[in-house]
């Protein structure tokens, strides 16, 4: 078995290569003969690499920009300082949890390592999930964004609110849980010694917030290095679920007609299952859905574009499949679970009992 | 693999990454993928990806050098962070980006998108001009005058300039085509296809996904529900792509 396991990697990665090879072949030799029942294939093919590669060259700055705040977090900020900021009651934690996202402005990419490095710092489980679900919303750029689109009313503020909402009820019931450490995967628990032993004594100061009793961990000029190795690292572990993601969602999108998702866009309940189904297909990052949901508006139910705007930016291929990074299986589940059915509850309540 | 070479890799994907999305940006075909006001975000991820990749890439130096930057991912998970299928995940957008031919969204697409006008004339529900001389209307600007006229019968006779790339949809007669516009929000992942029904006699022989200038007259019509303009061309001339090929709404 052993030998099956060493010998497992390098098939794969010679599979993949000869895989790439082949398409590549393949790819030149229909082109070449133009025409033909292979060039609908071909056209199908470059039309999902067009989608993937959209998705990638969107969602990748935002990645890059998530891995950089890790990095930052990791470097800079102290163990101490973090559970010196953080309530100890659980609905306190939950709602600073969920508030948090207005000083770390990631989006749904980025926070997912931002997450487990403040995880691996010691954060309590309700406060992190309550962040994962809530920053990709309640952050300045979001809420200039969905303001941008739907201007100042009802729906930037129900967005605000139910996505608040919804994070901290979820982050109160991973709270709950009696062995919460064990939701987490091992790379993401809190180590032992909280603040790295090999940085030198501090000379240069960095300052992170007034007043708010972070200390510098290291100097600028010892700890820029490890911020730009520690964010590569991250990059290229989130990267490859994001690209992984990416490929599934441009998958969907050139197999799944969505004309017939489109075509439901009445029913109090059906409109909402339609757009959820769309936000996790789209898989757009939380920045620009707004601009997105808008093109809806005029058509679908205010609690269905409320419902791709609320849950879209909680869970979406790409960062559900990240998530597995951080969480355990089970945890994984719940963190789909309990968002879905808040987010259809509250949806399909507003589309009884609003006059839109 | 050893921590140099995995971090010399790293490096060597990381700044391929940066020279793909520089390229992209340089030939001007990053508005394939994206809209155009993500320019700046990617132009910072490029320069982001080289400056990372020259911070990681391994110095010529001993390895026992105390700041050998191997040495900190100690505090790190390591082992299970550095699969090498992961590495080559990561260079899976250039890899694809290389091995596939790159084209924006066409004819093709619509196949599964379908043509919606509804969603791009909600996006532009705050910016609708009508003032534009009739002539210099694209495509998505007539979508707008057909939905936005207070009559519509108005626009009847008006001349029509348009741009856009052959699609045969079923619904309609052998002698028309559709000349077709994506527009997108913010990538590719939310395009939606919009177009004019063209009359032509000789429609049947133009090859789909070939990019035509259609001129002639305009007429408020509807396909299948949805208000749409139609075009009875006076002349079909075949142009080249133009460098961007969507329409931002």
């Amino acid at each position: 078995m052993r030998v099956m396991a060493r010998l497992a990697r390098p098939l794969l990665i010679f599979g993949f290569a000869f895989a790439l090879v082949a398409v590549w072949l393949a790819v030149t030799f229909v082109s070449a003969s133009n025409g033909g029942p292979l060039s609908g294939a071909i056209d199908r093919l470059s039309t999902f690499t067009t989608i993937f590669l959209g998705i990638f060259i969107e969602a990748g700055p935002f990645l890059l920009l998530g891995t950089l705040a890790s990095g930052l977090v990791e470097v800079f900020f102290n163990k101490d300082d973090l559970n010196r900021l953080i309530p100890r009651n659980p609905l306190a934690g939950a709602i600073v949890g969920g508030m948090m996202g207005l000083f770390f402005p990631v989006c749904e990419c980025g926070v997912v390592p931002l997450t487990r490095r403040l995880f691996r710092k010691g954060l309590p489980l309700s406060v992190g999930v309550s962040f994962l679900l809530a920053a990709p919303v309640l952050n300045p750029i979001v809420i200039a964004s969905t303001a941008a689109a739907f201007g100042v009313g009802p729906v930037l503020y129900l967005r605000l609110g139910l996505s608040l909402l919804i994070a901290v009820i979820t982050g109160l019931i991973f709270a709950a849980q009696t062995h919460p450490e064990q939701l987490l995967n091992p790379n993401a628990r809190a180590q032992i010694s909280g603040a790295s032993l090999d940085s030198p004594p501090p000379s240069v100061t960095f300052p992170m917030g007034k007043g708010s009793g972070v200390g510098a961990m290291a100097s600028l000029r010892s700890g820029l290095p490890r911020v730009m190795s520690i964010a590569a690292d991250e990059f290229f572990e989130m990267g490859r679920y994001l690209i992984v993601g990416a490929l599934l969602a441009a998958l969907m999108q050139t197999a799944v007609p969505q004309t017939a998702l489109l075509a439901v866009s009445a029913g109090p309940v059906v409109s909402v299952l339609a757009m959820i189904a769309l936000a996790v297909i789209l898989s757009v990052c939380s920045t620009v859905d707004a601009f997105i949901a808008l093109a809806f508006a005029n058509t679908f139910t205010i609690g269905s574009v409320l419902a791709f705007l609320v849950f879209g930016p909680m869970v979406d291929i790409k960062s559900v499949i990240m998530f597995s990074r951080v969480f355990q299986r089970k945890a994984v589940a719940y963190l789909i679970i309990l968002p879905l059915a808040m987010t259809i509850l509250f949806a399909v309540f507003m589309n009884f009992n609003t006059a839109w | 693999m050893s921590p140099r070479l995995y971090r010399t890799l790293q490096a060597l994907i990381l700044a391929a990454l940066g020279i793909f999305l520089l390229q992209k940006i340089w030939s001007g075909t990053l508005y394939w993928y994206i809209s155009n006001r993500f320019l700046a975000l990617t132009v910072f991820a490029a320069i982001g990806f080289l400056v990372l990749a020259q911070n990681i890439l391994p110095r010529r130096r001993p390895a026992a050098a105390p700041v050998d930057p191997d040495h900190h991912d100690h505090d790190h998970d390591h082992g299970e962070v550095a699969p090498a299928w992961g590495l080559l995940i990561v260079a899976l957008p250039v890899l694809l980006g290389l091995l596939i031919p790159a084209k924006p969204l066409g004819a093709a697409a619509i196949a599964n998108k379908g043509v919606n006008t509804s969603a791009p004339l909600a996006a532009s529900r705050e910016a609708v001009r009508l003032d534009i001389a009739p002539t210099d209307r694209n495509i998505l600007d007539w979508i707008r005058a057909v939905n936005y006229a207070a009559d519509p019968v108005s626009l009847n006779g008006l001349p029509a300039d348009v741009i856009g790339f052959v699609y045969h949809d079923s619904r309609l007669g052998n002698d028309e085509f559709l000349a077709a516009r994506f527009t997108l929000n913010c990538c590719v992942a939310d395009a939606s296809a919009l177009g004019v029904v063209v009359q032509w006699p000789g429609a049947a022989s133009l090859a789909g996904n070939s990019w035509v200038r259609v001129r002639g007259a305009v007429e408020a019509s509807t396909l299948d529900g949805q208000r749409i303009p139609f075009i009875k061309a006076e002349s079909v001339e075949s142009v080249a792509e133009p460098s961007q090929p969507y329409l931002y709404p």
